[in-house]
């Protein structure tokens, strides 16, 4: 039944620095289990969407690989320490080379990963050539979303051309970013892509989110 | 949070509705609930769209042809209230058009029985989900409860009921034009399906709308034609002889609970987009394609060959000869006359555990459910082989139809008579029924004029005629009268 069916894998960035102690923290925790719950509940991102959970403070960590929704287990998210957005490029990088299906010959690969970025600060590592790399081969259809006075959309816009703004970090601005999310995936696992390689569609950010242009 | 705001509807009426936090949301619109969940009202993603054109397109879907609405209340020309009736159960169909806060519409809720309750999963919380139908036809199945998932019967019910509801559409010159697992729903557990998302379609006339369809169920010269400019004369859109490949499709998924393109062919090496956008679009195949057998699973259990030739037929004209040659689709009604006609050679399976419970028992020399493999309980497969009197040609006789009788079988006017047709105008009384005793068997008249017994004496209401191994005689001696053979074999 399942034999042919495609994988859309989908990467959670997630900032998890000492400024998203406390509420925050606790809001993106609840979002996460919020999104799984809301894909679950939905037979094409149940039968498709594939999520994996990657984390930086001080260092990036990938806290769930790729999992299928089913088989997807919270991750134990605390915060603390620097910003090391550069090493949470980095290992998106890798762990797309490693995880993810490229299309052969012999092979059916997956849909062109989606990832959403979340971020409330400035990095306090090297990101400039991990960026770069991200921006120029395209390995999957990236969102970034800065939250809060202190993040840097500029930074961002290095990444991707798909830049969210969120206002505050507040529990309701992080749970809708969340239900965003879960849209987006919802939707991309059901719409083709018009033409290969064109920018996906996404649903309209939540109200109070600025794209940023 | 949520709070109770207000729509105006065209005719200056306002309804109360319930605004919450990321309403659900389709690619074209999102929707909020009434208060009592007795309707749905729904705005546009993107409001820039709602333009005049698109106003007097829902305007004349709600109205003019609305079939379900009677004709007497504006609705769709012939539809009496019986027939609105019908429809209504069939439709979810837009009742209004609101103007303010902005152009959106209004929908009956979808009845209870298309959203799951707490006894469907034991490993997902669905209470209060929508029963699309790819919880049925996909991996997915794997999580509902048996009690869920219908039975083969069921599913062979709502292909008929979608083909009905889309032959009503194209006989009015619609096209839905966004057909697929997301736009029916389905209950298998009763049989039944509602085609939502009304508000795209096709109406004569009028400036069609804009869709971008939906994966799996997009015709191939849609896909194969999109990047061309709109003015292109040969870039194809939505059209009811589109519709007719999504009907196809959604047939065989509720039939066979597999996609009839998806295969492991390999079409691009370059992307799973690319590979994607040809292998449902341009380079389409069907995975049980007789000649190219390059996109065929190495395990097909079942095939369109288990379904019996009528449907076989119908899905190789769909899916071999027609994927790429549109108009050898079959059409609705096709689909339509192909699954009543198969419905009646359905058989009940000998095996209480199967899991589908029903097979097309087309092959009467080898009387075996496909699924399972379990040879039929009854000592002998009993045939009625119906016969229409060649039009012009007295005495001459040409079988039409064939059903599978077992004791208790019905028998309806469409048997009787080859001008009746079993649709949603058809009288459903039954006029007789197969009865076996004592190892002989018998058709009881119930409320039949005009049978005649073999001999050709009147057979009235309440009397027998009893039947073995060739007998013949006529089910109704009316104009287009049937005539029965019966084989036993």
């Amino acid at each position: 039944m399942s034999e042919f069916t495609r994988r859309l894998p989908v990467y959670l960035l997630l900032d998890v620095s000492g400024s998203m102690a406390g509420d925050p923290i606790e809001a993106v925790k609840h979002g996460v289990r919020a999104l799984i719950s809301e894909l679950r509940g939905d037979p094409q991102a149940l039968e498709t969407a594939y999520l994996s959970v990657i984390t930086f403070n001080s260092a990036a960590r990938q806290v769930v690989p790729l999992t299928e929704l089913m088989m997807f287990r919270e991750p134990q998210l605390s915060a603390g320490g620097a910003t090391a957005f550069g090493a949470a490029l980095r290992l998106l990088s890798e762990c797309i080379r490693s995880e993810v299906r490229r299309s052969t010959e012999t092979q059916k690969g997956d849909w062109k990963p989606l990832v959403f970025i979340l971020t409330d600060g400035a990095p306090t590592d090297e990101w400039r050539e991990a960026a770069a790399e991200l921006k120029s081969t395209h390995p999957a259809n990236i969102i970034a979303c800065a939250a809060g006075a202190n993040a840097d959309t500029k930074i961002l816009k290095e990444i991707t051309d798909c830049v969210l703004f969120m206002n505050n970090l507040s529990a309701g601005d992080l749970s809708q970013f969340f239900a965003w999310v879960s849209s987006s995936v919802k939707m991309s696992s059901k719409s083709l892509d018009a033409k290969p390689g064109a920018n996906i569609e996404l649903p309209p950010p939540p109200q109070g989110f600025v794209i940023v242009p | 949070m949520s709070r109770i705001a207000e729509a105006t509807l065209a005719d200056g009426r306002k309804i109360p509705y319930v605004i919450t936090d990321n309403p659900p949301r389709g690619g074209m619109k999102y929707t909020y609930f009434a208060p009592d969940r007795s309707y749905v009202v729904q705005f546009y993603n993107d409001p820039g769209k709602a333009d005049s054109n698109m106003t007097e397109r829902l305007k004349a879907i709600i109205g003019r042809y609305n079939p379900t609405l009677p004709e007497s209340e504006g609705g769709a020309l012939g539809t009496d209230k019986k027939l609105a009736e019908y429809f209504s159960e069939r439709f979810c169909w837009p009742t209004d058009l609101v103007v303010a806060p902005e152009i959106g519409l209004v929908s009956p809720a979808y009845p209870k029985s298309f959203f799951f309750d707490e006894h469907a999963s034991k490993f997902l919380d669905l209470k209060g989900k929508d029963k699309k139908s790819n919880w049925f036809t996909s991996g997915n199945r794997r999580f509902l409860n048996r009690s869920e998932l219908g039975d083969f019967r069921s599913m062979m019910q709502m292909s008929l009921l979608l083909a009905r509801s889309i032959r009503r559409l194209h006989q009015a010159g619609l096209a839905h034009s966004d057909l697929s697992n997301n736009n029916v729903l389905i209950d298998p557990k009763s049989g039944n399906c509602v085609v939502i998302d009304i508000d795209s379609l096709v109406v004569p006339g009028l400036f069609p709308p804009e869709v971008a369809g939906t994966r799996g169920y997009i015709a191939p010269e849609v896909l194969a034609t999109m990047e061309l400019d709109k003015n292109d004369p040969r870039r194809m859109i939505p059209s009811s002889v589109t519709d007719l490949h999504a009907l196809a499709v959604l047939i065989y998924e509720y039939l066979f609970l597999r996609h009839p393109l998806m295969g492991p062919k390999i079409f691009s090496a370059e992307s799973a987009e690319k590979d994607d956008l040809l292998g449902l679009g341009e380079m389409a195949l069907f995975i049980e394609d007789p000649n190219d057998t390059s996109n065929r699973p190495a395990s097909l259990k079942n095939t369109i060959k288990d379904v019996g030739p009528i449907l076989e037929e119908l899905f190789l004209r769909a899916f071999s000869y027609g994927l790429h040659d549109p108009p050898l689709r079959p059409s609705a009604m096709e689909w339509e006359r192909g699954l009543v006609r198969t419905w009646d050679m359905l058989h009940r399976c000998a095996n209480a555990e199967c899991e589908h419970k029903w097979f097309v028992l087309y092959d009467v020399s080898n009387p075996v459910c496909p699924f399972c493999g379990t040879k039929i309980a009854e000592k002998n497969v009993v045939r009625f082989e119906l016969y229409s009197e060649v039009r012009g040609h007295r005495g001459e006789w040409k079988k039409y139809s064939e059903m599978d009788i077992v004791n208790n079988t019905p028998l309806f006017k469409w048997h009787m008579q080859s001008n009746v047709f079993a649709d949603e105008k058809a009288d459903d009384t039954m006029q007789a029924y197969a009865c076996c005793h004592n190892g002989e068997w018998f058709l009881i008249n119930k409320h039949a004029s005009g049978m005649l017994s073999p001999q050709g004496n009147p057979v009235p209401a309440g009397q027998a005629i009893r039947i073995s191994d060739g007998t013949v005689f006529r089910a109704s001696s009316s104009e287009r009268g049937t005539l029965i053979k019966v084989r036993i074999i």
